[in-house]
């Protein structure tokens, strides 16, 4: 008996239901949004009331113009990069003279004095601490760079305009515009590119930004193209054009990048990200001039030093694996050569060799040590006279020594030119990997994020080596 | 080291179409096996109950041919589940015609309402774009369970329509009331609002959302014969054929209600223009929607176009002294009125 009130009540509140409708919620809300604003605007008084200073208006139509908006921003691009390029080289080799010639004979002295066996004395100085000197020497200087004049474009508020500039390229591949941003971030160093993405408040552009990132070409790999470019594809044209060729090819590589970003961009946004949210807006904020030193102590503190700390935390280990593998001696090799035996076979077949893959497994906290990692075990493999012994990376002065070692490494020209490709396009550097994980909280699209570009990049080197292979008999 | 580089490729070549073959979206081998490995007779028997259901609530009645053709099942494997679903009380056969009984009707009707509300879902909390919504219902609705369904509906705010204007049947299997007439017969000088799109077939409902036509539109028909049909709406006027025309609902409405004239979309407000927002379209949803309202655009704002981008599509607007960018599918979602100079 009781229960048929009840019920009656349950229909009738149901019916209702119905006839409310269902956008009741949404009407309820906007109706106290528009309210708010409504009391916001009665009650308040503003300056420039629904205006934007003469200046902002006359600035961005030239920024944003057909015919200056893209000259002017890759005008802006090449010259942040040339100063950091080019700026970075002096201080560079003033601290690795610091770091390698100086403090290091002092280490080694003492570690003589006190009597340091010297597999102890091996380990610590010539694994260690020359990892991390050597990562502080090259990442350092190129950081304090870039991040701080990259941060003064940011505060001035240029660089939302050039997202709004390349928003279509960028909608085209399934991203979002402020990509452009956190992109050219990756060119200075792409853990800093991945902490960028949070100006990227739509989920699904963000996770497509941070997967790739590591398509732009950063700070640790610059100096590795324009080596390698330079001593063997310079080297196979007339000498009054190599510097031509190895500056194109360089940029040709960075280009390529791009364009495997937006290839992946585009894939990821059609599959595995096709479900996460997807909001769009940008907001143009009004320029003002920059904060010059707080900018300057901000990205020196935010971003330079902690990328840098989370690299040392990595070298460190690295320095001792790779001091490790070249020292112990299992039946009368070292680990270092029976890995580079068993990576021979696969680094063969993608046109690259056993000693490469194994400098890309132990160099993974820093593309900046691959090189001098190479060069130590192709040294320490082939028996040629030079550097200073197992364990110890190095790196020449001189050009021709190195294109001399590397070719006694069985070195040819498809092995540069697949070597530069690789660089570009293998997993990121573990202080990214670990980054990615910060910022994402996912094991899945960390793991996406590093296998991607493995992958590709096994593929593209491989089919590169076919088809030189049958090019060239 | 001995190996031949076409060798090589060849292997590699077949590897990657194997893997494609497999792995490829939609049609790889591996999402069919999936499909066929665990759907046993469930899936088959909830599907004939919605085709039988649609079927009775559009005045016909179902045979095994309809259902065959509907389906593409094999007519063995038809008759053998529909004898099962007979025995289980879900249908019985008179002669040649098949007709749900009451049970059969509400478990018909609770996989209707799984499969509305996970459109619903997928519309209001995901990213999924509005062509995949159907596909991933299709697969839904057999595999959540009734306490599923209920707990994503309370997590909606128990919503009375999908996306698409269909009405959710309740827990109790009611359905509201559903009192709109196709576009096709709709005579000229008509108003009214469009209240569902509908989604199948596919390559109907592809033609609907190609020409931007969105649901809660008002339109006004201004040509009606067998032929073509168009009509105008905020601010555009769309040619359709009879037969997309068909797949699209409207509810009639009395001339003092259409007030719309001026409204348009703010994709098409020209530079130099000044505007007030009207209200943001139904299709707006979920996070979208609040961040628009969020940025200021709400009923009243004063609007004009600030800045176009070089490679076009997306512009930026001044909304509260702020410039804000939007891309032109979103621009489209929102209603402005010119303001009077």
């Amino acid at each position: 008996m009781e229960k048929e009130p009840i019920d009656k009540i349950l229909d009738l509140a149901e019916d209702l239901r119905w006839k409310i409708g269902d956008d009741f919620h949404d009407k309820l809300t906007e109706g106290i949004y528009a309210d708010a604003s409504e009391i916001v605007s009665n009650v308040t008084r503003s300056e420039n009331s629904g205006g934007r200073s003469r200046l902002d208006t006359r600035i961005d139509r030239i920024v944003t113009s057909k015919t200056w908006g893209f000259p002017i921003m890759f005008f802006i691009l090449a010259i942040v990069l040339w100063i950091t390029i080019v700026g970075a080289n002096y201080p560079s080799s003033l601290l690795s003279d610091l770091f390698l010639n100086t403090i290091r004979p002092f280490l080694k002295d003492m570690a003589v004095q006190i009597n340091m066996p010297w597999w102890l004395s091996g380990f610590l100085i010539d694994g260690v601490y020359m990892a991390v000197a050597w990562v502080i020497a090259v990442m350092l200087p190129p950081m304090a760079i870039f991040f701080p004049l990259f941060t003064l474009l940011e505060d001035f508020g240029y660089l939302p305009r050039v997202a709004f500039n390349l928003d279509y390229l960028f909608k085209k591949s399934g991203a979002h515009g402020k990509q452009a941003l956190t992109m050219s971030m990756g060119f200075g160093c792409n853990a800093a590119g991945v902490v960028a993405t949070r100006i990227i408040d739509s989920p699904r552009e963000r996770l497509i930004a941070i997967i790739t990132n590591n398509f732009s070409l950063c700070n640790g790999r610059w100096p590795t193209q324009i080596l390698i470019a330079t001593i063997f594809l310079g080297a196979v044209v007339p000498q009054y054009l190599s510097g031509v060729v190895a500056v194109s090819a360089v940029i040709g590589i960075a280009v390529l990048g791009i364009a495997f970003m937006f290839f992946s961009s585009w894939l990821l946004s059609k599959t595995v990200l096709k479900g996460e949210v997807s909001t769009f807006n940008l907001e143009l904020p009004p320029y003002r001039p920059p904060r010059f030193w707080k900018t300057i102590y901000t990205s020196i503190v935010d971003r330079t030093l902690i990328v840098l700390w989370r690299a040392v935390i990595f070298a460190a280990p690295a320095g001792a694996a790779i001091w490790l593998i070249s020292n112990i001696d299992v039946g009368g090799q070292s680990i270092a050569g029976w890995l580079t035996e068993m990576f021979n076979p696969l680094g063969f077949l993608i046109g690259l060799n056993g000693v490469i893959l194994l400098a890309y497994i132990v160099a993974i906290p820093a593309n900046e040590i691959v090189i001098p990692t190479i060069l130590m075990l192709t040294v320490m493999i082939t028996g040629v006279a030079a550097g200073e012994g197992a364990g110890v990376m190095f790196e020449l002065d001189s050009a021709n020594e190195t294109v001399e070692i590397l070719r006694a490494g069985g070195w040819t020209l498809l092995t540069a030119v697949n070597l530069m490709l690789f660089s570009l396009l293998h997993n990121p550097c573990s202080t990214t990997i670990y980054t990615i994980y910060k910022e994402t909280k996912s094991v899945k699209w960390t793991s996406i994020a590093t296998l991607l570009p493995l992958i590709l990049g096994f593929v593209v080197t491989f089919l590169v080596a076919q088809i030189w292979r049958i090019f060239t008999g | 080291m001995n190996y031949n580089p076409v060798t090589a490729l060849a292997i590699f070549g077949i590897v990657s179409f194997l893997l494609f073959l497999i792995f490829r979206p939609e049609k790889g081998w591996l999402w069919k096996w999936k499909k066929t490995s665990k759907s046993g007779g469930k899936t088959l028997t909830e599907d004939i109950l919605k085709q039988m259901y649609h079927l009775e609530d559009s005045g016909k009645t179902a045979d095994i041919h309809i259902l065959r053709d509907a389906l593409k099942v094999n007519e063995g494997k038809l008759v053998y589940i529909l004898s099962r679903m007979a025995a289980k009380d879900l249908l019985h056969i008179e002669r040649d015609r098949l007709i749900l009984t009451k049970s059969g009707k509400e478990y018909a009707l609770s996989i209707i309402r799984t499969h509305r509300l996970w459109e619903k879902y997928l519309a209001e909390r995901t990213g999924y774009d509005q062509r995949e919504w159907h596909k991933q219902a299709e697969k839904m609705e057999h595999l959540l369970s009734k306490e599923e369904t209920e707990k994503l509906a309370e997590k909606l705010g128990n919503p009375i329509y999908d996306p698409h204007g269909d009405p959710i049947p309740s827990p109790k299997g009611k359905t509201a009331e559903f009192k709109g007439i196709p576009l096709s017969r709709l005579s000229k000088g008509t108003k009214g609002r469009i209240i569902h799109l509908e989604d199948e077939p596919y390559h109907i409902y592809e033609q609907i959302l190609k020409r931007n036509i969105t649901i809660d539109s008002l339109i006004k028909v201004e040509e009606n014969d067998k032929n073509r049909i168009v009509f105008y709406s905020e601010g555009e006027y769309f040619t359709l054929s009879p037969a997309v025309a068909e797949n699209i609902t409207v509810s009639v409405i009395k001339d003092e209600d259409f007030k719309d004239p001026g409204y348009f979309r703010l994709s098409r407000l020209k530079e130099k223009e000044r505007a007030r927002v009207v209200s943001i379209s139904k299709e707006m949803r979920g996070e979208s929607r609040r961040r628009l309202l969020d940025l200021g655009f709400v009923k009243g704002t004063p609007i004009k176009v600030d800045l176009k981008s070089p490679m076009g599509n997306t512009k930026a607007y001044l909304v509260k002294g702020t410039s804000i960018a939007l891309r032109e599918d979103q621009a489209s979602k929102i209603l402005v009125k010119k303001e009077k100079v």
